[in-house]
């Protein structure tokens, strides 16, 4: 691995909050997203289920072909006749699914009918006029109807609705609670919940005639994978498809679903002989875009009556709605850190994915570590109150300690670097938490009701891939890499590609600063075009933006690729200076000897040379300055239950919130908020903080507002943003951050994880913030989101939220 | 927005519009700033034949003073009132109601007109409108009338106002001497009311109650005035445990309906809490 000492010449960027130039063109309404594409294109829309779960009857579109402007109607029946169904990953139970429903409905929303017409209008006209008899079938939807014996079933081939069920056990479980004084255990709920990006879901599909090939342009978020399975569903080689992702106006994992949508427009694109537009509705993106499953987790905890635990046990039914490519996902990636921050020696995950007549579920933003973290941490903090310890004190004795990093944890994941006391230190300082304590005992006199709660948090990042298929055994992805295109052009200027995508996370600016420390000039020389083409961008099976990867393999590869390009510039230069290639080194923008610093070529005329006097290069070296380099993370294991590593970098986090709880409405809001955050180093600070702030607003969405809500029948309630309640500016608090700075040993540049933190690590510290301060109503937190009814109820009746 | 067609009108007059109206009772719809009605266009869960757009017709907009009432034209926007200075000086609950009607868009395309003819159960401006006691004027093919407020609202979505007939203009009275305020419960600041309470009322010597009026929106099918608070709270000392008893009877006599933002249960008590908040807050 390239030592982080030799990867910068200069250190004047690297690290600084430089500002996001290359972003203004976002905020100014210049940027270049699907639908500001103009290709005189037709467009399309879907009709969809209104049944939860139907047999599907005849589909007469003939009224609908028959509107003025209408290019043609395909069905679900027809599309699938023309496609493959949609691969399974993690489940192992058989379960065959189009991109379109066939046969039957399983989701309300489900597509069934693709319009094709002039324009959006008409679409919409037409899709009112497609008739479809629908044979509704009994509807499961919650996980504990789905489970009983005799449930209807999502999958008949399946012959249950639980499509893994897996139980990994890892060190000595039962010795651990056959030792333990306190068993700690609670059942949590944890709502469907979503992120909602800017963008909804937007497609261009357009069928090249002469080459039966096909153009697409998507706002999609890992266009490496999807661009393997709308190949595969069609059914045609990789090169009849150039994939094309332009501006992307936020993703949080949502936008790695939409290529079933792909596929049936190419089905269309090719009938009509037009490129077909579509462009997702906001009512359709909360309807039947994808959410994050709702889960019933059961969680236990072996402890000494010193505060030390022996064991945890995870028993996980999570409701993964009805798309079988991404079902049973999340219980993975739960188990893979299910020890969170602690030094936890015997763990015992029993997973299951369950389908139901919900609407297909996706990764989104931490994929189950919100649920993980938040499950772990609440039992932590009810452990410490049992047990007379303070919440702080509990997580000191158990934290991995920063003497034991690399820590590996019982099913084999790698803790590389950290320094979790430290981390919670800090929190705590900032806190004043002692402070707030006593605050708290003298507001309680008067009737006003604070709570200060923590949470400690593993911040995973770059997936070991295998993860889907450790039940399986198959596994057709492993490892994580991603690759990048660096050239100097001509002029002696700096253009970067990758094989990634930007969701508006300021890839352009992270790149700039860190090639230009690499070759010596400034970030202004710098390009990255972060559009993705296939064509053109070195891109693998699972290129992305995704799983808080950018700033490792990403960024590796674009150093290993400049520093292709470096080594290539030092050689023209010496060459072109006459000096032996050991005696140069880079300078302001060019080439100059050790020696005499005024002997100096600039990139400018080395690039000249590469170009255009070719016959001035050194002999053997090629023409141009253009490398390609793919890096992956070295520390992947081989995919296998006993040992392996889901995911390859890990930063930490604590929340510390301090809220109030108005006992007579139920209402929660915020006195005081502190992120104590270690992402290892920072490349761009500025960057660092807006990602840990962004995605705690996540979670204090997660925690108090947002839920999919369904009825018993399997009707959605929540699909507009009137009912589906997103976090205001307004309400929230100020978030303090400090920061520490563990550097990762295994990426290069010592970064890790950040992006998702604070979906993961608010929820608990929160909720944990709330039974602290209704603890004098002895009101217990064990679901989410925490409503101020549900609280109202609570202090009133129940006892518990 | 990709709503069903319908055809755009532009009257320049009351007397165009409302004969439209009345030519096509069952398909016009009438538009002012589009807040409440245009979501539900997107949607396509109205699909009108004519929209009838009432921005040209001159003279909708005005907050002024006229013998001892104030006169507020229909088209007035939210942002108007909650800037006013005739009635922040002289009818501040308007102002102090206004300032919380969802967000700054919205209040400035929002009227006031637009918000009572739609009367949706949970929306602000019913609130005040009824602790003032207002009156208001509607104008139709046959000329104009006046209608009280406490007659106006009908019901969830549900007014006095004939197919053919548009509310012109809102008269509320000068509060001398009077203390108000506005509460409102809801998840967020932007929120329609989980349950809003407006109150107005006349305070004595030795802090009694000469005279309050209270209008709840939120809770049930339409606004109302909970009459048995004002009636408990008439001659009272305005002290804490009266105002609390008195809230006690804030859903007397109507029926709290629930949706997913809040049970009828849950908006039931939060309209006792927040009536005795209000009244406390008006204090």
């Amino acid at each position: 691995m390239l030592n982080f000492d030799e990867i910068f010449v200069t250190r004047n960027w690297f690290g600084k909050p430089v500002r996001r130039d290359a972003d203004t063109r976002f905020v100014k309404g210049e940027g270049s997203y699907v639908d500001d594409l103009n290709m005189d294109c037709v467009y399309a829309g879907f009709v969809r289920s209104p049944h939860a779960h139907a047999r599907l009857g005849k589909i007469d579109t003939s009224k609908a072909e028959a509107l003025k402007g209408v290019l043609a109607v395909m069905t679900g029946p027809e599309v699938a006749a023309l496609t493959k169904p949609v691969g399974a990953r993690a489940i192992t139970r058989p379960a065959r699914q189009h991109v379109m429903a066939t046969g039957k409905v399983r989701y309300v929303g489900e597509p069934v009918a693709v319009v094709v017409a002039e324009d959006r209008y008409t679409v919409e006209d037409a899709l009112d006029l497609v008739e479809v008899e629908y044979e509704p079938l009994p509807v499961v939807v919650e996980v504990e109807e789905a489970m009983k014996a005799g449930a209807p079933l999502v999958f008949e081939e399946a012959e249950t609705n639980v499509l893994l069920h897996d139980t990994l056990t890892h060190g000595d479980i039962d010795g651990a609670f056959r030792q333990a004084d306190l068993v700690v255990k609670e059942q949590f709920r944890i709502q469907r919940f979503s992120s909602t990006p800017l963008e909804n879901w937007a497609i261009i599909a357009k069928h090249e005639k002469g080459t039966d090939s096909f153009v697409v342009w998507a706002n999609c978020q890992q266009p490496g994978r999807s661009i393997v399975n709308v190949c595969g569903c069609l059914g045609i080689p990789a090169n009849k498809l150039r994939f094309i992702v332009p501006d992307s106006g936020g993703g949080f994992g949502i936008k790695l679903a939409l290529w079933p949508y792909i596929v049936s427009q190419c089905v269309v694109a090719r009938k009509v002989d037009k490129p077909v537009k579509w462009i997702q509705t906001r009512r359709e993106h909360l309807l039947a875009g994808t959410h994050t499953p709702d889960c019933v987790v059961d969680l236990e905890l072996a402890l000494k009556r010193d505060g030390k635990v022996l064991g945890l046990k995870i028993r996980d039914r999570q409701n993964d709605g009805s798309f079988v490519h991404t079902a049973g996902i999340y219980n993975l990636i739960k188990f893979a850190t299910m020890v969170g921050c602690y030094d936890i020696k015997a763990t015992q995950a029993e997973l299951m994915s369950i389908v139901s007549n919900k609407a297909p579920t996706v990764q989104n933003r931490g994929v189950g570590k919100p649920a993980m973290i938040f499950t772990l941490e609440r039992l932590m903090h009810r452990a410490a109150v049992q047990l007379g310890l303070d919440p702080a004190e509990i997580r000191f004795r158990n934290f991995v300690q920063p003497e034991q990093m690399p820590h590996t944890t019982p099913s084999g994941e790698i803790y590389e670097s950290g320094n979790y006391p430290e981390t919670l230190r800090k929190a705590l300082a900032q806190i004043g938490y002692d402070g707030v304590k006593k605050e708290q005992e003298s507001l309680r006199k008067q009737g006003k009701y604070i709570g200060v709660g923590l949470s400690a948090s593993i911040e995973p990042g770059t997936s070991n891939l295998g993860y889907y298929y450790t039940s399986r055994g198959t596994p057709e992805y492993m490892g994580n890499a991603e690759g990048a295109i660096v050239s100097m052009d001509y002029d002696g200027n700096v253009n970067v590609l990758l094989g990634s995508v930007d969701e508006g996370q300021g890839h352009a600016t992270s790149v700039a600063q860190v090639v230009a420390d690499m070759l010596a000039f400034t970030p202004e020389r710098v390009t990255m075009n972060t559009h993705m083409d296939s064509l053109v961008s070195p891109f693998l099976g699972h290129s992305g933006c995704y799983a808080n990867r950018f700033n490792d393999v990403d960024m590796g590869a674009v150093i290993m690729a400049t520093k292709k390009v470096r080594d290539k510039v030092l050689k023209i230069g010496a060459h072109m200076l006459g000096v032996p290639e050991g005696e140069v080194r880079l300078k302001d923008g060019a080439v100059c000897s050790a020696a005499e610093a005024k002997k100096s070529a600039p990139f400018k005329d080395i690039a000249t040379v590469a170009y255009k006097q070719i016959l001035l290069l050194p002999k053997g070296v090629e023409p141009g300055l253009k490398e390609v380099a793919y890096y992956k993370n070295e520390i992947a294991k081989m995919p296998g239950k006993e040992d392996f590593n889901v995911q390859m970098t890990h930063s930490n986090s604590v929340h510390a919130a301090v809220v109030e709880v108005d006992v007579e409405s139920g209402m929660v809001s915020f006195r005081k908020y502190v992120i104590a955050h270690d992402c290892g180093r920072h490349i761009n600070p500025g960057i660092v903080d807006g990602m840990a702030i962004g995605s705690t607003v996540h979670g204090v969405g997660t925690v108090l507002l947002e839920e999919f809500i369904y009825d018993e029948n399997g009707q959605i309630l929540t699909t507009s943003f009137v009912d589906y309640m997103k976090p205001l500016a307004v309400g929230l608090p100020r978030f303090e951050l400090t920061h520490l700075e563990s550097p990762c040993p295994t990426s290069l540049l010592g970064t890790k994880a950040v992006g998702e933190g604070g979906a993961i690590g608010s929820l608990a510290a929160i909720a944990n913030a709330v039974e602290d301060a209704l603890a004098p109503f002895g009101v217990k937190v064990t679901s989410l989101p925490i409503t101020p009814e549900k609280v109202m109820r609570a202090i009133r009746e129940t006892k518990v939220i | 927005m990709i709503p069903p067609k319908f055809e755009y009108l532009a009257p320049t007059s009351l007397a165009e519009a409302t004969a439209f109206l009345a030519a096509h009772p069952e398909e016009a719809k009438v538009v002012a700033g589009g807040q409440s009605l245009v979501p539900v266009l997107k949607l396509r869960l109205a699909r009108p034949g004519y929209l009838v757009d009432l921005g040209r017709i001159s003279g909708l907009s005005y907050i002024r003073e006229e013998a001892g009432t104030i006169a507020i034209g229909a088209l007035t926007t939210y942002a108007e009132i909650k800037e006013s200075a005739l009635l922040r000086e002289k009818c501040p609950l308007l102002p102090q109601t206004a300032a919380v009607i969802a967000d700054v868009q919205v209040r400035n395309r929002g009227t006031i007109g637009g918000s009572l003819s739609h009367a949706d159960p949970s929306a602000d401006m019913p609130a005040p409108i009824l602790a003032l006691g207002a009156e208001l004027k509607a104008v139709g093919p046959k000329g104009e009338r006046r209608i009280a407020v406490e007659n106006f609202f009908h019901g969830m979505f549900a007014t006095a106002l004939a197919p053919d007939e548009i509310l012109t203009e809102i008269r509320v009275p000068v509060l001398t001497g009077q203390r108000s305020a506005y509460l409102k419960a809801a998840r967020r600041a932007t929120d329609f009311a989980l349950v809003g309470v407006a109150v107005r009322m006349r305070v004595g010597k030795n802090e009694t109650c000469d005279e309050i009026a209270i209008g709840v929106t939120g809770v049930a099918d339409k606004a109302y005035r909970p009459a048995a608070v004002e009636r408990a709270l008439a001659g009272k000392r305005l002290e804490p445990k009266a105002i609390e008893q008195a809230a006690a009877a804030a859903v007397q006599g109507v029926e709290p309906l629930g949706n997913i933002h809040g049970s009828a249960e849950y908006r039931a008590n939060l309209a006792r809490l927040y009536v005795a908040r209000a009244i406390a807050a008006a204090k």
